[in-house]
């Protein structure tokens, strides 16, 4: 009897266990990695190589997208030092640094300033940072990290349709929406503590974002200045550039050209030609941003005049321009230069490897 | 001579135990189900357990962040059988098959993704120094092999090939030293007081990830110190036991780099009991939970593991009813 009785529970304990392994339904059939086998959907289609796409192990929102996260002033801010890199965002009035500690964390912040709506997609892994307008066939979505990968670059997926994405394809690539390309929002990068002193009514991202992490703590060790760590394999690199040193790409019809920052001392403008398309490029040790020549900008005659102050670039017409491209004073104030239509930067490795027959500026 | 080997081989733990780390595969419990009590030369000995081990805590360091959203867990059935050739040599296998599962809790959304199949197994030769300083001690000592019989290419519902963690199998060869020493009492015959070490020196993967990468779980090194008693309860024969188990595991290295977020070390407490069903019979049930941990970065770490199992021995000559284990 009492060998039976603990035969009992051994029994019921392995059926318990059987019965937990067999549980693999998701809760929101929407959002979940389903087999899902109707065409419509392009569940089963990609147009990245699908054997290069890799779980990352934390799974898919294992690393939590940041909805709208709370902004604190300058005053306020108690965890970003001078030397923290940052993405910058101005729309209108308003000033915001997505910083790169928190991006480490969180990867995406969908985020709504006035009429903007915008996801800052980074990847950690292969530096890279963009924005992306939210809005697809009228519908405005939210992205979350998916926690897969594709050439250690980011797959994000839109909340929407959960169709995934590619980063540094600048496309959607399996789901109801592939082959779309998103909306992109170029944002630049540079040092909190000259980004702060550019803009000094910037806000920026508080640390209280309703998930608790180290946000002091990188979360992947020496991997920024080890140029031979990577957590997914690449090929061999063709060219005598560090895998992490940060460029920065223009990336148009399938094709990329880099700028690095030694090309531009202590600070000048690149004019050059890429894809048929006339830029300039403006950088020194500090940032790097591109702007591309149209019919409206071609009489212009650009000089250099970066004196710590939000001023970049001012013209033979008397107009001074600003990071994003604004003319913040002159005839022409109030009006954009055409940003070049996707640029960012990122580690060296990455635009290799996406873009193999990668142009290097000489 | 004797003497001197077993101080050598105590010399080969320390020594491996400053280097030592990580757990395989999330969690599969192959060094910890390793170690048969010791037995008369020609016993025949089985086993089959189950083994659920959550990890639900997120832990930076040594602090336990505020966030329960992953849930991690590693559900194994694990087969042990052994055979004493000689009253000192004896050779015990190990077969696994695992259940693993990642469950994101998120966003009012529920993501899973599980992987089921053979895992690795554990072959070990041990070898006995009875009443090695006295009639009460035992001094045991085995070489093992982790053999890499499990899948290493499982692959998500979407078909995308899931990382290692979540792999039935580690991919590769592992070495295992193993050894126990066990102490009575003269005051109390049937307490008994044991430590058993093992340090698994992990070999590398090197066809992770489609042949492109390879990938190691960082060498491990665990030690257990257990106490246990014996006592008739309805005419039935227990043996409770308390252990205290710790475990250091270094961290994985993928294409030859450390990984990040790998590695660290634990303390766990590990009330046990074992039931003395039938003179071949046991049943053995186990509880872990941790006591102090520290890990590399920010992991995943365990919350607790329930072990239960039922022990059956074949005994060509007469069971000594005490202190067998």
């Amino acid at each position: 009897m009492k060998n039976i009785f603990i035969l009992l529970i051994f029994s019921t304990l392995l059926i318990y266990s059987c019965s937990e392994s067999s549980s693999s339904i998701s809760d929101n059939v929407d959002n979940a990695i389903t087999d899902d086998n109707d065409d419509n959907n392009n569940t089963n289609s990609w147009l990245i190589d699908k054997d290069l796409v890799f779980d990352g192990g934390p799974g898919k929102d294992g690393i939590p997208a940041l909805d709208n996260p709370t902004l604190i002033t300058q005053a306020e801010n108690d965890y970003l030092s001078d030397e923290d890199l940052v993405i910058g965002l101005k729309f209108g009035d308003q000033v915001v640094a997505f910083p790169h500690k928190i991006l480490d964390w969180h990867e995406i912040i969908n985020t709504d300033i006035d009429n903007l709506s915008l996801a800052i997609i980074y990847c950690p892994l292969t530096g890279t940072a963009v924005g992306w307008d939210r809005n697809f066939n009228n519908t405005k979505t939210t992205f979350g990290v998916s926690g897969l990968l594709y050439k250690n670059n980011i797959i994000p997926y839109d909340r929407a349709t959960d169709s995934n994405w590619s980063q540094l394809k600048l496309q959607c690539v399996n789901g109801k929406l592939i082959g779309e390309n998103p909306i992109i929002i170029v944002l630049p990068e540079m040092k909190w503590g000259l980004w702060r002193k550019l803009y000094k009514q910037t806000k920026l991202v508080s640390t209280k974002t309703g998930h608790q992490r180290n946000y002091n703590n990188y979360p992947y060790g020496d991997y920024k200045t080890d140029n031979q760590y990577f957590i997914f394999p690449i090929d061999p690199l063709k060219n005598n550039i560090s895998a992490k040193e940060r460029v920065h790409a223009i990336i148009y019809n399938n094709q990329a050209k880099i700028y690095r920052f030694n090309d531009f001392g202590n600070g000048k403008i690149i004019t050059d030609t890429f894809q048929n398309k006339e830029y300039i490029i403006i950088g020194n040790q500090d940032f790097i941003v591109s702007f591309e020549i149209n019919d409206k900008t071609s009489n212009l005659e650009f000089t250099y005049n970066f004196k710590d102050t939000e001023i970049i670039l001012s013209d033979n017409e008397g107009n001074n321009w600003n990071l994003f491209g604004e003319a913040i004073s002159g005839p022409r104030k109030g009006t954009f230069l055409e940003t070049a239509k996707t640029s960012m930067m990122g580690y060296y490795f990455s635009m290799e490897s996406f873009y193999p027959n990668l142009l290097i500026y000489n | 001579m004797s003497k001197f080997y077993i101080l050598v081989m105590l010399g080969v733990f320390i020594d491996y135990s400053l280097y030592s780390q990580t757990c395989c595969s999330g969690g599969i419990p192959l060094s910890n189900s390793i170690g048969l009590p010791s037995a008369n030369k020609g016993t025949l000995q089985f086993g089959i357990s189950y083994d659920y081990n959550n990890l639900n805590t997120l832990q930076s360091g040594n602090d336990v962040l505020d966030d329960d959203a992953r849930l991690r867990t590693t559900q194994s059935f694990l087969f042990n059988t052994g055979y004493t050739i000689t009253n000192n040599l004896s050779v015990e296998l190990l077969l696994t098959y695992v259940n693993q599962t990642r469950k994101i809790t998120q966003f009012g959304n529920v993501n899973i993704d599980e992987t089921n199949g053979v895992g690795d197994g554990v072959l070990l030769l041990k070898y006995n120094f009875n009443q090695l300083f006295d009639k009460n001690n035992t001094l045991r000592v085995g070489l093992g092999a982790k053999i890499p019989i499990g899948a290493t290419d499982k692959k998500s519902k979407q078909g995308i090939l899931l990382n290692a963690d979540l792999q039935p199998g580690s991919g590769a060869w592992d070495i295992i030293f193993w050894s126990s020493y066990l102490q009575n009492f003269s005051f109390r015959p049937s307490a008994s007081f044991s430590v058993t070490t093992i340090y698994r020196h992990t070999g590398t993967n090197n066809k992770y990830l489609n042949n492109l990468t390879t990938y190691r779980f960082g060498p491990e090194f665990q030690a257990f110190i257990n106490y246990t008693d014996q006592f008739f309860l309805f005419k039935t024969l227990i043996n409770p036991s308390l252990s205290f188990k710790y475990r250091k595991a270094k961290q994985d290295e993928i294409g030859g780099s450390l990984l990040d977020n790998t590695g660290g070390e634990w303390l766990m407490l590990i009330p046990g009991i074992d039931i003395r069903i039938t003179t071949k019979l046991n049943f053995q049930t186990k509880f872990e939970i941790p006591v102090y941990s520290y890990v590399d970065g920010t992991q995943l770490t365990p919350t607790y593991r329930i072990t239960t199992g039922l022990f059956y021995t074949i005994d060509k000559q007469k069971n000594d009813f005490l202190n067998l284990k």
